[in-house]
């Protein structure tokens, strides 16, 4: 029914981007739509951060110059030196041209509120978000694709059943909702795992169970359906009736024509990983750059949310270019389009 | 033998066990949330540090919390918001989505090129991205959170009608109709509104479970509604220092926002028949 | 009847069922190896079910009973492991609609290689020498590189036909194999086909049409709701019938259908001045005139992708000609001209009941509702269909339906694009004859497209052939006197 908004959407169905009637795109033509929307990722993040410096609310100058040195601290001088290095009392196109252009050149400032390079404050935090994902994204598989694979062999089976419940159950659970219920019940409760923060590989462990169990209870019915769709596939029918084995049939045709929905249900997904990244890591402390986002907006540290935001903007943009590689690398069709056959 | 070849009809929710069991939870919930605070009767922002942390009692049906407010009427109160917000950019979302959508596929060339550039450059952020900026423009408030929910939810219902509408009227019934002096507002109504319905439907379901949830992570992680408001986010994050002493507080506003999503889930049927 | 030794395949007393109905059955055959058996029946006779049970791949919800033997071994007593092993090596299919039923990820060589490497067991390169032999004497050299969507029916039908038959297994079930080709592909399937009794093995084919079977020969067996009506040598059944349902089946051959003379009228309807008709870019018709006359039946001819369908649609006015003018006689009003369709249920809004289409329509022209139940009659509707929607409705009644709608607003025009090719033989004699009738008592014209010669022979005034563009231009033979000779589309760049 729907691509991905916010945390979970409904079910399944159109791919993200219209990426299947794009079948006959080359991987020149993927690369330049993955660009513009890059482009258009930093235009957005850009213009709303700008809008944001904009409604600060009283003298944008005296609050940045209070957050950055204290109210104790801060006099109208320091002020004045704010609103000189920010160039605060310029008209506002000229503001606005002067942000974009910085941000053109990959120039994202300071941290209102710590004076560090925003840049520098990433860089540490991107290793952590990605390792966050990756533990989500491997997480999820471990989960799904053991539970949809032998609910789609047997439809309608015990395990099928079981899986659409336990399903719709975490579905409804939202993921701060289930990353208090794992914490309560682990890390309190039971005192197995760390609560939250970042000193060691244990405490990976209930941020990635939190958002892969989240992106497992869709992505276990996607590939179920997948797993279902090719059995129950008239050339799947053929290849046995031909002769193939259940083994050669499953190796040779199943797995690969199943793999495709399931691959781009992964693209699909990214919008809820990237959503889920900023809202685990806050709930677990994670020092990674959703946290660091979340954090921002509540300072109002706008040079960070625009450097945060932007990051995971862009990230976003990338997951999806290797998502279209990938389906690009399963799918010979899309390589052959553009090519006529021979349609004696 | 009949029909030959019936066309693939798409998926009639039907009402089975877990649809009834949505719809109903649904109309608890609401009802609870119109009524309820009446009967409780408790103002959910009345400070009691005396009666902190009660288990419950005649008084506080549900206990209270750590600065001895009601639980209840906490609870009646987040309810309200919630489902106020849902619908109101529920609606907000479906009616411009779907008539854009139906806009697009119905003319095509440049106004459909433009409407859906327009919701790619949504797309082009993960929603929550596009919501934590709009509430930090103005924080706390109620209206940016709402922007930023209809904003991202009406591409949705907009993809969708267009993508259906645009088989839909390519179909021979649509051209038949036109050669039988049928107009484009029958065409709508008889060709497009029923095919499309059920899916606008599912979507607006899930799209008001978006909504809820999205307003509860807002407050949860502070950027979104803010205290004293009795939000279920909010609720959680200030309960969460407490489930020592007692567990069951913070464990009411995350149940009541579990039943929520899965009484809207559960109330198309999809989530039951995959 | 058969010498025991010789005997490939035999079935008896096989039933079907579906708890206790009997969807199939009881059905005995016999086919010796050289032997042939073409199973012949209407849509929905049961047919595919008799492969399925001999396979062994019913659904999970039917059941089949019954002695089926191959090469002297009881096959229906064997588990389901020790049948799937006879696929391919006793037992071949070849699968209706072969598109679907290669893989659509996998480049034709391989599918064929994989049967040679896996099923006969042959090393890699003796696999591979035994492909390429096999697609070489398929005419199918060039194709090894595509998938499955870049071919053509025909080709994929020898793909599939090269995939099922690697091992050599000496059996070969078709089901339905010239479902989705032009009738020009049938000859070439049925000779693809006889390839196999003369190679020493058996055949047994199922088919809904006649010409088919007519052309294969063998034995044939005729099914009608699932039951056995005759049996027989093909050519015996075919020329002389024994039952009514075989005579009535044969009846509705076109080449039986009774002629009408038209009631041709001077004023002409529709004028159509040296057309020209391009489709993304490609030249489809090039210089087409037409002048039709009230009451006269007109059928266009041709292979598909000759741009038929789009000539009709440029007639109709829903597409605009590259070049060239269609006038329409004064007194037509904006809805003279109808149009039937090939898919009768994708003609009506899918989730409205049929009523509620009729009397929107009846509305919005001003009809009066009892005239249109008036029409609903003649043309045979029961008044009670109407309260069903277009899905659960056959076909047939479907496209009766859909003639008393287009009748509705008084058309002076009736186009119709293929509007029997889904129908059973006997619907689709009917519904020709109900349009040629009211072709002639409500003086409407006809302009009815079809791949199918021998439907426009019988049927039309007058017919016009559309060439592939490649091949040069040529009136249709003069055998028929009703064609025209001066219509054809041309060949252009």
């Amino acid at each position: 029914m729907s691509s991905s908004i916010l945390w979970r959407g409904p079910t399944v169905s159109v791919p993200f981007h219209g990426r299947t009637d794009e079948h006959s795109r080359t991987v020149i033509a993927a690369l330049a739509a993955r660009g513009l929307q890059a482009v258009l990722v930093a235009l957005i993040v850009g213009i709303f951060s700008f809008v944001m410096m904009q409604a600060l609310p009283g003298d944008a100058a005296y609050r940045i110059a209070a957050g950055r040195y204290g109210y104790d601290m801060m006099d109208a001088a320091s002020a004045e030196t704010v609103r000189a290095e920010l160039g605060l009392d310029q008209h506002w196109t000229a503001q606005l041209a002067d942000w974009i252009s910085a941000l053109a050149k990959f120039d994202l400032g300071r941290s209102l509120v710590y004076g560090t390079p925003v840049m520098d404050e990433i860089a540490v935090q991107l290793g952590h978000s990605l390792l966050l994902a990756a533990g989500a994204v491997l997480a999820s598989l471990l989960f799904a694709l053991p539970v949809g694979v032998a609910a789609g062999l047997r439809p309608g089976g015990l395990v099928d059943r079981a899986s659409l419940g336990l399903s719709v159950l975490l579905r409804a659970i939202p993921f701060f909702a289930l990353g208090i219920l794992l914490i309560l019940v682990f890390a309190i409760r039971l005192d197995l795992l760390p609560v939250a923060g970042f000193r060691g590989p244990e405490h990976l462990v209930l941020p990635s169970i939190t958002l892969g169990l989240g992106l497992a209870a869709v992505s276990s019915r996607v590939v179920r359906d997948a797993v279902t769709d090719a059995m129950a596939a008239e050339w799947q029918l053929f290849s046995r009736t031909k002769g193939l084995s259940t083994r050669l049939t499953m190796f040779r045709h199943v797995l690969r024509n199943a793999a495709l929905p399931v691959v781009a249900y992964v693209g699909v997904q990214l919008a809820y990983l990237i959503e889920g990244v900023v809202i685990v890591e806050t709930v677990f402390a994670w020092p990674g750059i959703g946290h660091a986002l979340v954090h921002a907006i509540f300072s109002r540290d706008i040079t960070m949310v625009q450097g945060t935001a932007l990051t995971l903007g862009l990230l976003y943009v990338a997951l999806n270019l290797c998502i279209d590689l990938a389906c690009r690398g399963i799918d010979p069709r899309t390589r052959a389009a553009g090519r006529t056959g021979p349609r004696s | 033998m009949s029909a030959h070849r019936a066309r693939p009809q798409a998926k009639r929710p039907s009402l089975d066990g877990g649809r009834i069991l949505g719809l109903t939870l649904l109309g608890l919930l609401t009802l609870a949330a119109v009524v309820g605070p009446d009967l409780v009767g408790q103002d959910p922002a009345r400070q009691s540090l005396l009666e902190a942390l009660q288990g419950p009692s005649g008084r506080h049906l549900l206990g209270t919390d750590h600065l001895g407010r009601d639980m209840a009427a906490r609870l009646l109160s987040g309810a309200q918001l919630s489902l106020f917000l849902a619908g109101l950019s529920t609606v907000t979302a479906a009616l411009p989505g779907t008539l854009l959508g139906i806009v697009a596929a119905w003319f095509g060339g440049w106004p459909d090129r433009l409407l859906t550039a327009f919701a790619d450059a949504v797309l082009a952020l993960p929603g929550l991205l596009l919501v934590l900026m709009l509430a930090a423009i103005s924080p706390g408030s109620w209206w940016a959170l709402y922007t930023g929910i209809s904003l991202t939810l009406w591409v949705e219902y907009f993809r969708y009608t267009r993508q259906r509408a645009r088989v839909v009227l390519a179909e021979p019934a649509v051209e038949a109709s036109q050669l039988l002096g049928i107009g484009p507002w029958m065409i709508v109504r008889r060709h497009l509104m029923p095919e499309i319905g059920p899916g606008i439907l599912t979507i607006a379901a899930f799209g008001a479970a978006t909504a809820v949830t999205a307003v509860a992570a807002l407050g949860f992680v502070s950027v979104g509604i803010r205290p004293p408001t009795a939000e279920w986010g909010v609720m959680m994050t200030e309960l969460l220092p407490y489930w020592r002493e007692s567990p069951f507080l913070i464990l009411q506003p995350v149940a009541c926002l579990f039943m929520t999503v899965l009484a809207l889930h559960l109330s198309v049927g999809g989530g039951v028949r995959p | 009847m058969t010498v025991p030794g010789q005997e490939a395949i035999s079935v008896e007393a096989l039933r079907v069922f579906t708890g206790q109905n009997v969807l199939l059955g009881p059905i005995d055959f016999h086919v010796r190896e050289g032997g042939m058996l073409v199973i012949i029946g209407e849509t929905g006779a049961g047919k595919s079910l008799a492969v399925q049970a001999i396979l062994g791949t019913l659904h999970g919800s039917l059941r089949a009973e019954g002695r089926i033997t191959v090469n002297g071994q009881r096959l229906d007593t064997l588990a389901p492991g020790a049948r799937a092993a006879l696929w391919g090596r006793k037992l071949a299919t070849l699968p209706q609609e072969p598109w679907r039923s290669l893989d659509p990820l996998m480049r034709s060589r391989p599918q064929v290689h994989e049967a040679h490497r896996f099923v006969s067991c042959l090393p890699r390169r003796s696999a591979g020498i035994a492909t390429d032999r096999t697609f070489g004497s398929l005419g199918l050299h060039g194709a090894e590189r595509y998938l499955p969507g870049a071919l053509s029916g025909g080709m994929a039908q020898r793909v599939a036909f090269a995939a099922a038959t690697a091992a050599g297994a000496p059996i070969l079930l078709a089901d339905e194999p010239t479902k989705g080709l032009d009738t020009v592909r049938h000859a070439a399937v049925v000779s693809l086909l006889a390839q196999v009794p003369q190679a020493g093995g058996a055949l047994v084919v199922i088919t809904h049409d006649i010409a088919v079977a007519r052309r294969l020969g063998g034995e044939a067996l005729i099914l009608k709701e699932g039951r056995m009506v005759e049996r027989g040598p093909t050519r015996t059944v075919l020329v002389s019938p024994t039952t009514p349902y075989t005579k009535a089946l044969l009846e509705a051959d076109p080449a039986c259908w009774q002629r009408t003379r038209p009631h041709r009228f001077d004023e002409s309807v529709l004028m159509a001045d040296s057309l020209g008709i391009a489709r993304g870019g490609r030249v489809l018709i090039d210089d087409f005139s037409l002048r039709l006359h009230a009451g006269e039946r007109v059928a266009i001819t041709g292979p598909s992708g000759v741009g038929k369908t789009t000539l009709l649609d440029t007639l109709a006015g829903l597409l605009m000609p590259a070049r060239g003018t269609i006038r329409r006689a004064a007194r037509l009003a904006p809805t003279g001209m109808q149009k039937l369709y090939q898919d009768p249920p994708a003609a009506f809004p899918a989730r409205v009941r049929l009523s509620c289409s009729l009397r929107d329509v009846a509305r919005i022209h001003g009809v009066a509702w009892a005239l249109v139940t008036d029409i609903l009659s003649r043309l045979g509707v029961h008044p009670s269909l109407l309260d069903r929607r277009p899905g659960e409705v056959s076909g047939g009644e479907l496209q009766r339906i859909s003639i008393a709608r287009a009748l509705t607003v008084r058309p002076g025009i009736l186009l119709a694009d293929e509007p029997t090719s889904r129908l059973d033989p006997i619907t689709q004699r009917d519904t020709m004859n109900l349009l040629a009738n009211i072709a002639n008592e409500e003086r409407i014209a006809m302009v009815l497209v079809t791949h199918d010669n021998a439907i426009a022979e019988a049927w039309a005034n007058r017919r016009i052939a559309l060439n592939a563009p490649q091949v040069p231009a040529f009136p249709d033979s003069g055998s028929n006197p009703a064609t025209d000779p001066i219509m054809s589309g041309r060949e252009s760049a």
